[in-house]
């Protein structure tokens, strides 16, 4: 099914900024938000992972139901996984469509990555602390 | 345990300037007044304990000579650096990145340009009728934010200068002031609002042309639903804005980030433009970083330009779209990159994320963050309002002092910019 992608700021993402490496950020920025009606026409449980697609990329979340989303609207919290199927383009302005992006949903089996993981995809390396 | 009043909270536009800080053995223990994230700010851990070099695709930890030595060989190499971030760090950290680029010859952008560049340019374009947060608090009756979200973005910004704040000049502010949210999603804002508008994706524009016609006698105009928005209620919100003593419209990056950027915040300004023929009204742009509009003011004051400045022409010049960090990266034109008081890897398309991948890039930043894994080297720094001080802006424009509160050590942004740029002039000569 196709939605319109919306990012934007959550206060539990705001919480975890200066601790970006633990468990309570890779979890809230690899959370979808979506209408419940949308999810049943997905045939997905809350709880469950989706896969979104862009002409950017893919990445696996975990859907959570919010009614306060219109019908085709789906919300992640700023993070590197919404980025990670963000286009670069910005249309003359410098910035890119954070709000209007169009992606594609699929149910999947597959397990979402943290944020760590998915910079180790990359080729990042991980510190490991002093 | 000592109690340390009135700090500022060096987290978001708000600048909070009432938090009470208890601090024992040399750290801080607990604070009073802040929202859950300055807390979270304040009390956060985990910094590195000095700087590290990624050296053959391992870390090692060095000195802070070294990491100066190192930084200076990077800059130096590159034809083209970019230095971004800045919204992070004080005033007078950003005036020495000014300086660092012009001899550099690169670009120096800051988050602006991912949050409220294309508020910039439709000020440029049409100016701004902005006021100070304090004019807000003691006159607005009318408060409207559109396109943002406080209760989650700036958590203490209703409680302090609009729907729960009292008013000098109002009577019973809480129960007369009024609130309306214009936003694609019913957000926690929104259930408290007074008048909750939801259009639908990409429509400000649509609805900010029909407000502004209904204000201009052309109502008739106006189809039944504009945007998912019923002409009633269109009527119904001209009429109170129309008729308020003193309005407020908030926006945030919900304008500037929809489809029309910065044509939609123009418009904003237009329509705050037309209510002031009829009554007081003004417009703020809700600033995230704590001190992005300061380094909009640094690099104005310094070079002309607000944002995404280039100086590869020996003179600064700017065009965002062209010099703008996003766009740069993603024509893989920059050849190395300093990133300071930011986090891109966090936040940048992953098309950008690729290219600071492939360059060799500094990361300066008390912790570590998901820019650090992609770093060559990486500088801990004080944090400005714990252990280092400086100059901030609020969102409203408005400079104030960012505290210190304790001594740990750490070089502030400005020493460890500073001793780069020394050691950069130096070896250049200058
Ligand atoms: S509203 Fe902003 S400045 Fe105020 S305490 Fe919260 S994060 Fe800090």
């Amino acid at each position: 099914m196709k939605f319109i992608l919306n990012t934007g700021r959550t206060i539990r993402q705001g919480k975890y900024i200066e601790n970006k490496l633990g468990q309570g950020y890779a979890e809230e920025t690899s959370l979808c938000r979506i209408h419940p009606l949308d999810l049943l026409e997905l045939g997905v449980e809350e709880g469950e992972n989706i896969l979104v697609k862009s002409e950017i990329g893919e990445i696996v979340l975990e859907v959570l139901a919010d009614e306060g989303l219109p019908k085709g609207m789906v919300f992640i919290s700023y993070g590197i996984h919404c980025n990670s199927i963000i286009s670069p383009r910005t249309h003359g302005t410098g910035m890119p469509d954070y709000k209007i992006h169009e992606v594609e949903i699929f149910p999947t089996s597959e397990q979402r990555k943290t944020p760590t993981e998915i910079l180790e995809q990359l080729g990042g390396v991980r510190y490991a602390g002093n | 345990m000592q109690e340390i009043k009135d700090m500022v909270c060096p987290f978001c536009g708000c600048l909070c300037d009432d938090v009470t800080l208890g601090i024992e053995n040399g750290s801080i223990v607990s604070t009073d007044n802040c929202c859950t994230i300055g807390n979270a700010k304040f009390l956060g851990k985990n910094r590195l304990k000095n700087p590290i070099q990624k050296v053959d695709g391992k870390w090692i930890d060095i000195t802070y000579d070294e990491a100066v030595d190192a930084a200076v060989d990077i800059l130096l190499d590159a034809d083209r650096p970019l230095l971004f971030g800045w919204s992070g760090t004080h005033g007078e950290a950003q005036c020495v990145g000014v300086h660092m680029n012009e001899i550099l010859g690169g670009v120096i952008d800051s988050t602006t340009s991912v949050c409220h560049g294309p508020s910039i340019l439709a000020i440029q374009e049409v100016g701004h009728p902005g006021c100070t947060l304090g004019q807000v608090k003691n006159r607005a009756d009318l408060v409207i934010y559109w396109g943002c979200n406080p209760i989650e973005a700036h958590p203490r910004h209703m409680s302090r200068y609009t729907t729960y704040a009292d008013g000098y000049f109002l009577d019973n502010a809480f129960r007369n002031r009024k609130v309306i949210v214009v936003d694609v999603r019913e957000t926690e804002t929104a259930k408290v609002a007074d008048e909750f508008i939801q259009i639908k994706s990409g429509g400000d524009y649509a609805v900010l042309s029909s407000l502004r016609a209904i204000l201009r006698g052309k109502a008739d105009m106006i189809p039944a639903s504009v945007a998912g928005v019923s002409k009633t209620q269109l009527m119904q919100v001209a009429e109170m804005c129309k008729t308020c003593s003193f309005g407020a419209l908030f926006f945030g990056v919900g304008l500037t980030m929809a489809k029309g950027k910065y044509k939609n915040v123009r418009n904003a300004i237009e329509l705050v433009d037309d209510l002031n023929r009829h009554t007081k009204f003004t417009l703020t742009p809700m600033r995230g970083h704590w001190n992005v509009y300061g380094a909009n003011e640094v690099f104005s004051w310094m070079t002309g330009y607000p944002f995404a400045v280039d100086f590869c022409r020996g003179v600064a010049f700017y065009n965002p779209g062209e010099t703008t960090a996003i766009d740069i990266l993603a024509r893989k034109e920059c050849d190395a990159c300093m990133i300071i008081a930011s986090d891109p890897a966090a936040h940048f398309p992953r098309a950008c994320v690729e290219q600071i991948r492939d360059i060799p890039m500094i990361a300066i930043d008390p912790f570590q963050s998901l820019t650090t894994p992609l770093a060559d080297l990486q500088i801990p720094v004080a944090v400005t309002g714990i252990d280092a001080e400086g100059t901030a802006y609020r969102m409203d424009g408005i400079p104030i002092k960012v505290k210190k509160v304790m001594d740990s050590g750490y070089p502030s942004d400005t020493e460890i910019l500073t001793r780069i740029y020394q050691k950069m002039l130096e070896v250049k000569g200058l």
